[in-house]
């Protein structure tokens, strides 16, 4: 596993979290998220449960309770019987939504737990002893610097967007702002709502809108898979023409390995962030070191020399 | 007989030179009517004669193309959909106008609620309206929802209704069509009283000897135009009628046929038993027309109901022709020869939005279909066939079911259940709500399939009609059949005397 | 001719009623602003892009017209598209290992497909008329067992298509017959045939009599259970057929397939000209609705001139303005 690779930032707190394991035998960590209803969901249920067999092989005495809910009100009430039923002494949460699971998580902060929330912040800061996150400015950045290494001035791209949202403007923002001044032009952007159906209208037509398409920043694999299969359609799948998506589904990266061109890289915003996140928050029972603070995923370029690092066959994502 | 100037403006409400057209088709010509109060004055003719539009206009649902309304002596211009009634012009619509799924109390009070400070004063309400119940006889809960309540007890609320509105004139549109005998004598009772209060009584109606009876004063209209208004006492029934349709009118009823007593038993009904009725037996022959009498809610309809599989029978057998049978749908009972025609026009009968060819072939639909497609050219060969045989008039062949007159509507009902070549036709209320020379086709038709060999029951609420139509009736009281009277027997004295209980029949035991 | 019963008979002006047009004025206008914006809107490919992509949506709208005009509505055709699409998938790739990737495993797979929506619309049909649920419930209900057991079956993320068997499929969505797509063509062949049902069949005529007033339906011979299970397994199968020439086109199915499907095949019902509450049912101006609304789609990833976020505000008002047209009293002297 390559945790050690993509910790790009980490701003380690000077606390030390004395083990709460003194007071009972067992370690109990729950580990809420919504209940996956996308692929990329999935794929964090995945290796979600990858990580519980795995950290409760290596530590005997560490309990991980996974729970999914459908909807944040069913997300709040879970939190709350981890506490009441389950004792907790750590929470790992993935929020719903910010705003409606703020007071929730305070109230486990208050029974005394160790809170580590995973890639949507809580609406009050402070709360959370551990941040982990994947990085979405960042990963508009590099899919933007990739752009530019294979396209010259005067080049056309068109753009996809996912659910007009906070994540979709940090990565839009940050991909528009890197690009400003390469002479590279964005005909257009189209909301394609991270769903393969909406890629593949969308690219449609802007294939009957625009005759001349150099590349496509799809944001997202599911919208890539969309984009391409228009591409093919429409017969300009060649001559260059490059889409770059995002997130890294098996799929994907297998093409990459397999040195497809027309999809020849990936920008990692992992699922396996989860597993992540519940490594860190194992550690800050069992390692000596300060373990507290805010880790930030980078968003890493997969092309065909280091994909074979980030491909989970067995996932579904 | 006496007629009056028209013009006399001596009323409460006076209508002075009314016209009027709906688009190009004129309706009324330059009509003249005067209502004074404290009288009961009766508003006659023929189905489009004008009558509903002369009503609506003087109050105020339709405005007139040219001539005046003068109200209490003033010209005046009434506030449209029902403002009128605060001038204290109420109309009772034929269509009841009740929310279904709101209580007496609600229905009454509906607009005008005594409230406090916007909160509903129910303890109020509810004692006016135990008041007004008592005043009309309708003996139910001012909780009961409408939806529970029968055709005729919706008709009583509605009275209730517009009596509570304190009105000075009170316009009634056909108020008696589908009360009985008891509600009418109810209804009258009430409406004797208003007459002595000084309300001016605007009364449409087709039963004439209910006009003779309640009346003070009588307006004939004809074809949109004024024909007389005379005292009542000056009129007998046939000056009305002939005043009416512009022609003598001396067979409302065809003349009875002999029954053959030799002829085929048709259907034989025996021990039949559902929710609401107990072991009712009898015999229908061949070319027979038997009337079934009885108070409103007596079981009369239930009956046929469960013959034809719209109702689920409890117990008793069905023979049609020799063989014993039993309906699962109406479609079954239709294979087999026997149809019901529904009092409900429009509520069961007639798909209102929809034409004269798609309702007249809907009973019959099969025959109009080769395997599922339909067979558009014999669909309008049968809508010509039966314009003809049954003189259905509309102004335009495409017309809605809704647009057309009550009588061309149970015309094209009767059509439409005759497409299904019955053996057995059951009528309920044939001729409710029709003016007096359909009503004489229609009777004419119901003799003419009698005596090709057609046997009919007739359900009816009007006494006259089964007296005068039938060759046996048969009397229903709360469930069971009462009695049976044949030949000379059928008068009114002897089915009252069934209907009221009087009579103990003796072939029960 | 229901259209012609629909016309007021007090009023003698020709027999063809303007509000009749309102859908196909709607559409013109719509295509004449999209030209106007970019001449690439009547090219020849997006023309095609449009047909095929109206093609689910007003497949599964034919069916929605009989069910609406019986008097009844079903909300789970989207769910029920995603679930037979996963199920298809699932069976296909299974097959794979005996059939092998020709033809017949294709025909294996739709067959089951539609074998599954004529069930599944049974059960939604019965559940209505056999068990005297309101069809709002019935299908509020199936929606979400539709659309969680494709979650389910994908384990929350995606199924995909076995790839060997892609290329058998594909042809399916993509390819053309006498330049027109098979997607398109099936479109065609059900909108004639819906027609036809609806207009020249007695089926047609039960389904309007049933939902204008299903008492005098009752009373004229109509089996009125049977007729309206029956319009739900059709819609069953126009859902079914949809998802047959859905799958080919990108190959897979997830929980996010078919998402909304039943608020657009209602919407593309309502906007031809069907009554909401039954009993006048345009098939003809379902397939006009359904081109609407792909068109409004269309058009706004042909400019720049609106917000993207506003895209869901110019859809809402050219619905209504599309029902307006049609509803609206065109100058009619009503009394």
């Amino acid at each position: 596993m390559q945790f050690g690779k993509i910790i790009a930032a980490g701003l380690i707190s000077a606390l030390a979290f004395a083990g709460a394991a003194t007071a009972q035998d067992t370690i109990k960590i729950g580990v809420s998220y919504p209940t996956p209803t996308h692929a990329w969901a999935a794929g964090m249920n995945w290796h979600a449960e990858q990580a519980e067999a795995r950290l409760e092989a290596l530590y005997p005495d560490v309990d991980l309770i996974l729970i999914n809910s459908p909807d944040p009100a069913a997300q709040a009430s879970a939190l709350e019987d981890l506490v009441s039923i389950h004792g907790i002494d750590a929470l790992v949460v993935l929020p719903f939504e910010s705003e409606p699971l703020t007071d929730p998580v305070l109230n486990v902060k208050d029974s005394g737990a160790l809170i580590t929330v995973v890639d949507r912040g809580l609406s009050q800061p402070g709360i959370e002893d551990i941040y982990v996150a994947g990085n979405n400015p960042e990963l508009g950045r590099i899919s933007a610097q990739y752009m530019m290494t294979r396209l010259e001035t005067g080049d056309n791209i068109v753009i996809l967007r996912g659910i007009p949202t906070i994540i979709d403007n940090e990565r839009f923002d940050a991909f528009m702002a890197e690009i400003e001044g390469s002479g590279i032009n964005v005909l257009d952007h189209k909301h394609a709502n991270w769903n393969r159906d909406d890629g593949f209208e969308v690219m449609q037509d802007f294939l009957s809108r625009f005759p001349d398409i150099d590349a496509v920043w799809a944001q997202d694999d599911d919208i890539a898979i969309g984009v391409v299969a228009a591409l093919e359609q429409a017969d300009r799948a060649g001559d260059g023409m490059f889409v770059v998506g995002g997130a890294g589904m098996k799929e994907t990266i297998r093409g990459i390995m397999d040195g497809n061109e027309l999809v020849p890289v990936d920008v990692l915003y992992p699922p396996s962030m989860i597993a992540t996140a519940m490594d860190v928050t194992v550690a800050a029972f069992k390692s000596n070191g300060p373990v507290a603070g805010r880790y930030i995923l980078g968003a890493t370029l997969i092309t065909q020399e280091n994909a074979e690092s980030f491909y989970f066959p067995d996932s579904p994502f | 007989m006496v007629v009056e100037s028209p013009m006399a403006s001596d009323g409460l409400l006076c209508a002075d030179s009314l016209s009027k057209s709906f688009g190009t088709v004129p309706v009324l010509f330059s009509v003249s009517f005067s209502l004074r109060a404290g009288e009961v004055h009766a508003l006659i003719g023929e189905n489009g004669a004008g009558k509903s539009t002369l009503m609506k206009i003087m109050s105020g649902f339709h405005n007139p193309t040219s001539g005046r309304i003068i109200y209490d002596g003033k010209p005046v211009t009434l506030p449209p959909n029902g403002g009128a009634e605060a001038l204290g012009i109420v109309l009772i619509h034929q269509e009841l106008n009740l929310s279904e799924q709101m209580t007496v109390t609600e229905n009454i009070f509906l607009g005008r609620e005594i409230a406090k400070h916007g909160i509903l004063d129910r303890p109020a309400m509810t004692a006016r309206v135990v008041q007004l119940l008592a005043d009309v006889g309708l003996n139910i809960s001012p909780d009961t929802r409408i939806s529970e309540l029968s055709i005729a007890q919706k008709q009583m609320v509605e009275i209730a209704k517009a009596m509570s509105r304190n009105a000075r004139v009170l316009i009634m549109d056909e108020p008696t069509a589908v009360l009985t005998e008891a509600e009418t004598n109810i209804l009258f009772k009430q409406v004797n009283r208003l007459r002595d209060q000084g309300v001016a009584i605007m009364f449409v109606s087709h039963k004439l000897h209910e006009v003779k009876e309640i009346s003070d004063r009588v307006t004939v209209l004809r074809d949109g135009q004024w024909i007389g208004t005379s005292a009542t006492s000056d009129l007998n029934l046939d000056d009305m009628a002939r005043m009416m349709v512009g022609r003598e009118l001396s067979d409302l009823y065809p003349p009875v046929n002999e029954p053959n007593v030799d002829a085929d038993i048709a259907l034989t009904v025996n021990g039949l038993h559902t929710k609401n009725i107990t072991d009712i037996s009898f015999e229908l022959r061949r070319g027979e027309i038997l009337g079934f009498s009885g108070l409103v809610g007596s079981g009369r309809t239930e009956v046929f109901e469960a013959v034809c599989g719209l109702t689920p029978m409890q117990a008793g057998t069905i023979t049609t022709f020799g063989n014993e049978i039993r309906f699962a749908s109406v479609a079954q009972a239709r294979d087999a020869g026997i149809v019901y025609l529904t009092k409900d026009r429009k509520g069961r009968g007639l798909l209102l939005n929809e034409g004269m060819q798609t309702n007249l072939t809907l009973l019959a639909l099969p025959q109009f279909a080769n395997r599922l497609m339909l067979d558009r050219k014999k669909e309008a060969f049968a809508l010509t066939r039966a314009v003809r045989r049954f003189d259905i008039r509309a102004r335009d062949p495409n017309v809605r079911a809704k647009d057309m007159s009550g009588g061309n509507q149970q015309k094209l009902l009767l059509a439409k259940v005759m497409e299904a070549d019955p053996k057995i036709v059951i009528i309920d209320e044939p001729t409710r709500g029709i003016d007096v020379g359909t009503k004489q086709q229609i009777y004419h038709f119901i003799a003419a399939l009698a005596a090709e060999g057609v046997s009919i029951v007739v359900i009816s609420s009007d006494m006259p009609e089964i007296i005068g139509i039938s060759h046996r009736v048969i009397i229903m009281r709360e469930g069971q059949i009462a009695g049976t009277v044949s030949g000379r027997d059928i008068n009114e004295t002897q089915i009252v005397r069934y209907a009221a209980g009087l009579n103990e029949e003796t072939i029960h035991a | 001719m229901p259209e012609l019963a629909q016309t007021d008979a007090t009023i003698r002006k020709p027999k063809i009623d303007l509000k009749m047009y309102g859908p196909a004025i709607a559409l013109v206008i719509l295509c004449i602003i999209g030209f106007s914006l970019n001449t690439a809107f009547l090219s020849e490919g997006n023309i095609t892009n449009l047909l095929t992509r109206s093609a689910f949506i007003g497949i599964i709208a034919v069916g929605a017209t009989f069910v609406i005009t019986a008097g009844g509505i079903d909300l789970s055709v989207g769910s029920m598209a995603a679930a037979i699409a996963g199920i298809m998938i699932i069976l296909m790739n299974a097959l794979v290992d005996i059939l092998g990737t020709g033809v017949l495993t294709v025909a294996v797979g739709a067959g089951c497909a539609v074998l599954l929506g004529a069930l599944a619309g049974l059960a939604n049909g019965l559940l209505t008329t056999k068990g005297k649920i309101e069809a709002f419930i019935v299908t509020l209900g199936t929606m979400g067992i539709f659309r969680s057991l494709v979650t389910y079956f994908a384990d929350g993320g995606t199924l995909s298509l076995n790839f060997d068997i892609r290329g058998t499929y594909r042809p399916v969505y993509y390819d053309s017959l006498i330049g027109v797509p098979i997607p398109v063509w099936v479109f065609i062949i059900v909108a004639i045939s819906g027609w036809f049902l609806m207009n020249r069949t007695t089926f047609g005529r039960y389904c309007t009599a049933i939902g204008s007033n299903e008492h005098v339906a009752q009373y004229s011979a109509i089996n009125v259970n049977k007729i309206k299970t029956w319009t739900y397994v059709i819609q069953g199968l126009c859902v079914a057929l949809a998802t047959v020439i859905y799958v080919p086109r990108l190959g897979s199915a997830s929980s996010s397939t078919g998402v909304l499907w039943e608020l657009e095949a209602i919407a593309a019902v309502i906007i031809g000209g069907t009554v909401l509450k039954g009993g006048y049912g345009r098939i003809g101006g379902t397939i006009l609705g359904a081109l609407i609304l792909t068109t409004i789609g269309n058009i706004l990833n042909f400019t720049d001139l609106i917000s993207n976020y506003l895209n869901g505000t110019m859809q809402g008002l050219i619905i209504i303005i599309a029902v307006w047209l049609q509803r609206a009293d065109w100058g009619k002297s009503k009394d």
